[in-house]
This record gives structure tokens, sequence and C-alpha cells, in this order.
């Protein structure tokens, strides 16, 4: 799972300013939504300039309209765009890094489906983390369930699938062995309570933790694996869809609707959007984070708050 | 709604006309700022400025505040000109309405009101713009004002208005919800008896009045709904009550979005999540802003 970070150090300086009203940032800005999905608003176009410059320098681009260049009209300019989606999303990430999503996912989510759930008397929830990269996010989420599972999960089975198509990733994901960065936001009594110590600088997920989650090598793409995934109530995709061109994230997009049960969420990294990729999701606001809802069966949520 | 408790109510509200900390430019102000930019009279807003010390110092404050860069303004007119109109008047309005509170009374801080209200007034302005609806300047007004009813409440009856926000914080409900499982009744209604006391034009009372129910209002029901969409997303994005409301919205689905939808079908081809994001973008401003005029300097 990659992380889209734009909210790193302010390193803009005055003359960086006066370069951000070249309107080639905006057609670069633009020109990624289109492709990725990934948005930055004009006042944080100055974290953009600063990643585009690390690309600019590389190849040798003195300005960003001929920079722009590279990414539309080059040869090679779909490898440079998924070169600068890489300094966009940097690849390091950490337990509980995407709070206002988790915190969606424990005070919205998680009553609306054991409330919907309980009436049809099926005590079960299967979360996904589509792209899990090196564990941070099912980790998080095993333990963000299991702190409620003697309050709002009280009877109730649940797992994750955690899954991602890189080996190595996996094979990290499954150890479940973690330094001081990736636990950062990771809280005492978290630690104490779902890690145990495995050398002088790293803690290792218990087997209490680790048993909750299934770890698998699944190809979003791959259609005759993703048709059988069936019954998830939420996924989480982040910055995994970004590197698709339309037609596949369409067709991933299509696959996670139908592996969602009604009323099921998909969510995406914080600056990501399902643009034109499928109108059939609702969009939902929760405070701070955005989710697309599978429609529920029977009357829409939404109405009069 | 419980009508005895707003009968109660109503007195209490008339008082506050004789509190002699009510600034008398409410009302010119709030149609000043209604007026499209070219028709503002700037030698006018310079003197209401001028007009009185603490809040010339306000502009003064704001002008000199790392947003615009430092720039040793020191007079009226150059902080004026520096700011622009809009966030001058801006400053006015909140400053004047900021005033009839008591620093010791505020039940929400002032600091979460105004930066609520400022976001709501901004969020109004860029939707209005983005789906045609030819007044973008009185949307940024109602949006100022939508909450005007909260002040009424912080005023006419703040221990039980304290209960409330208590209330709606540890349930992490609807703030108008708890005012009425706890008052009888809300913001909207105590916010229309003080605004039609102070003649506040028909669509902005409707405002105040119908920002949580949209389909009850009777003529103004676009501005309505294009203040309730506001709101709403002020709130879901990190500037509601200062407090986590358990809610997830379907704007879409929302019955504001289909009447807003029905006057302006430009509505329908918004991207919302780009829209939220750059809502995100400028809320940096809003912040800074509020938080230069209204926060407590030691």
């Amino acid at each position: 799972m990659g992380i889209v970070d734009m909210g790193t150090p302010k390193a803009a300086t005055k003359s960086d300013l006066e370069d951000l009203r070249d309107p080639a940032y905006l057609k670069i800005r633009d020109m990624i939504y289109q492709l990725s999905g990934i948005y930055q608003p004009e006042e944080k176009l100055y974290l953009l300039a600063s990643r585009c410059a690390r690309r600019m320098s590389v190849v040798k681009a003195k300005t960003p309209a001929e920079y722009l260049e590279h990414l539309t009209v080059r040869g090679n300019r779909e490898a440079e765009l998924r070169l600068l989606l890489n300094e966009i999303t940097i690849g390091e990430t950490y337990m509980f890094r995407s709070l206002p999503q988790l915190e969606a996912l424990r005070n919205v989510i998680l009553p609306q489906l054991i409330q919907a759930k309980n009436a049809m008397g099926f005590k079960r929830l299967h979360l996904w983390s589509a792209g899990c990269s090196t564990g941070e996010e099912p980790y998080t989420l095993a333990m963000l369930l299991l702190e409620e599972s003697e309050k709002l999960l009280r009877g109730w089975t649940f797992d994750i699938l955690a899954t991602d198509l890189n080996d190595n990733s996996l094979a990290g994901a499954k150890a479940g062995i973690y330094g001081e960065y990736a636990l950062r936001n990771t809280t005492e009594l978290l630690r104490r309570k779902y890690f145990k110590p495995y050398d002088e600088k790293r803690l290792q997920a218990t087997d209490q933790l680790k048993s909750l989650i299934r770890f698998d090598r699944v190809n979003l793409n791959d259609d005759a694996k993703m048709i059988f995934l069936k019954g998830v109530d939420v996924i989480f995709c982040c910055n995994v869809l970004i590197y698709f061109d339309l037609a596949s994230k369409r067709k991933v997009v299509q696959h996670f609707y139908s592996n969602l049960l009604s009323g099921g969420y998909l969510f995406l990294g914080h600056a990501e959007s399902l643009y034109q990729v499928d109108g059939r999701f609702h969009l939902v606001h929760f405070p701070g984070a955005i989710g697309y809802q599978r429609p529920p069966i029977g009357p829409t949520a939404g109405g009069q708050q | 709604m419980n009508a005895d408790r707003l009968e109660e109510l109503r007195p209490r509200i008339r008082d506050l006309e004789a509190m002699p900390t009510i600034p008398t430019i409410i009302q010119p102000l709030a149609s000043a700022l209604m007026s499209p930019p070219e028709q503002v009279d700037l030698e006018r807003v310079i003197e209401l400025v001028s007009y009185d010390s603490t809040i010339a110092a306000q502009c003064l404050r704001v002008a000199n505040s790392p947003l615009f860069g430092r720039q040793n303004t020191e007079t009226v007119r150059s902080a004026v000109l520096a700011l622009g109109l809009k966030r001058v008047e801006t400053i006015l309005l909140g400053f004047c309405l900021n005033r009839i509170v008591p620093p010791d009374k505020w039940v929400l801080d002032a600091v979460t009101f105004w930066r609520h209200s400022l976001g709501c007034a901004l969020v109004s302005s860029k939707m209005a713009a983005a789906v045609g609806y030819p007044d973008p300047e009185k949307a940024y007004v109602a949006g100022l004002l939508h909450d005007l009813g909260i002040l009424v409440n912080t005023l006419t009856c703040t221990q039980e208005f304290r209960k409330c926000i208590q209330a709606a914080s540890n349930g992490q409900a609807a703030l108008h919800q708890s005012e009425q499982e706890h008052l009888g009744f809300t913001h909207c209604q105590s916010g229309k008896i003080l605004a039609e006391q102070w003649h506040f034009s028909a669509d902005l009372i409707e405002v105040i009045e119908f920002h949580h129910d949209v389909v009850a209002a009777p003529a103004a029901r676009t501005l309505v709904s294009l203040i309730h969409l506001s709101d709403l997303l002020c709130r879901l994005r990190h500037l509601g009550y200062g407090y986590y409301e358990a809610i997830g919205v379907n704007l879409a689905g929302d019955a504001a979005w289909a009447a807003l939808g029905e006057e302006y079908p430009a509505l329908a081809s918004v991207d919302l999540a780009r829209f939220t994001m750059d809502i995100d973008g400028a809320m940096d401003e809003i912040v800074a802003t509020v938080d230069a005029v209204f926060k407590p300097q030691y």
C-alpha cells in the first residue's frame, strides 16, 4: 500500500511560489487526476511542484512546461508518469495512518453494518485490504476490530483478507515485524497488547493478531480469482488503482462492486477518487474521509442531517 | 418543536435588542456584503472600519499576519486594500456579532463557531459558482450567518445550551437534534426570531430557519439547499462544532441536492470528490483568518 503524502514539510520558497503560477503545473495536476484519480487543490500545488522537481532534475527538464512534454508527448511518457506517481505516493507507511477512515469505520460503518446484519441474524464481518504491501493496514484493521470485540462486536466473528501482488511484501506482512517508524502512531497500550519483542529495535505481531488475517497473493487484474471473492463488508484499496489504466481500473472497480455486500464500502487513498470510473457506487462523506458505498437494498442512506 | 419553550424565549431575545453592545452597523454591513463587489463603496468600508478602534486594530493585525506576508501595514486604508473588501467586511461582521457575546459566555468557543461560519460562507460561494447560482455574494453572507441561532441560544439559555452541546458531543450526534431533545427548539427557530428583529432579508431568514429542514422552506429553497449542503460539507471536513459527529452522508441522495439540482442542472456534473478536496485546500486560509481575528492574544 503506497500512501499519498501531500502533507510533508512546506519547503516552498518565494521563488517556488512564483514558479507555481506556471500554468503547466495546473495541466500536470489535471492530467494526473484524469489518469490516476489523485488530486491536489491549488493551495497544495507547491507539494506537487516539489515532487515534479525531483523528476525534472533526473530527466533534465528545465521548466514545468518542458516536463509536461515528458509526460504527454515523449515516447516514454507512461513510464515517466509512473515514476512521478511513485514520487507522489510514498511507499513507506505506518499503522493507524488514515485516522479519519478508521474513525469512520469504527464510529459510523461498524454500527451501521451491525444493525443491518443483526436484523438478518448474520454476525460475521469480512474486511479486505487489497494491496496490503508490508501489512501495516491489515494489522491496523485487526487491532481496531479486536478492540471492539468486547464492545460493538461482542458475539461476532470477523476476519481480514490481506492481498498483494508482490511476494516480498507479502512475506514481510506475514512475518509482522515492525520498527519504530511503522509503530509511530500505535499507542503504548496497543503495542503491549498486540505485539511482542522481536529484537532490540523491533516488535512482532502476536499470533492472536495474525490469526485474524489471511494473507494471499492476488492480482487484481485476475478475473478468475476476483470473481470468487464474495461477501466483503469493507474494502481498503489505497493508492493501488492509480497505477492502472482506465480500462483495467474500471474492471477492477466492477469486481470490487461485486465483491462487496450491498451497503458495503470501498475506501481509497485520501487524495484518490473514483473519477469517471464507476457511477454505481454512492460517494459517502464521513468526517474527514470519503468512502464509496455499494448502495444498500431498500431505502437509500442520506437524507436530512 | 415545543411552541411554549420558544414563546418563553421570545422576550429574552427581544431584550437582546437593548444590549448596549449590539452594533448598529450590523444591518448596513449585512446588506453591503450582499452587493456585488464592484458596487461596494471602498470609502464607506474604510469609514466603517475606522469608526471603531478595536475593529481597526483587528484589521491591521490580520493584514500584518503571516497569511498576508507580514506587510507592515500601518494605516486602516492600506490594511483594507491589503485584505480586500470581502475579507474586511467579513471581519467586520464577524467582529460585530462576536461582540454581542461576552467572552465568558461562549458555549461553543468563538474560534470554533467562526471557523464553521466562515467555512460555510466560503463553501457556499464556491458551490454557488460551481452550479451557476447567480448570486455568490448572497450565498456567502447566508453561509456566514446561517447559525445566528447558536449565538441566540448562547445568550438566552447559556446553561441549557451547554448541556445540549455536551450531550451532542457525547453521543457524536447532530447539534440541532440534541437541541430539539434538550431545549425543545433548535437554533434554527431561535435564530429566526432575532433575524426578524434585525430585519434581515426574507431569504436570509429562511436560510436561518430551514437550513436543517430544506423541504419545509417555502420560497427560497434553492438558497436554503445550497447552505444546507455547505453546512454539511463543513461539518464533514473538520469545520463543524468542534466535536466528532458520527455521520456518513450521501450528499447526492440528500433532499437538498435534489432541490438544488432541479434549479441548477449543472450540479449533476460537479465532481464532488474533487470539490471536497478543493475545499480542503481553501480551509487553511479560513482557519488562519479566523485564528488571526478571534483567537485570544496573550
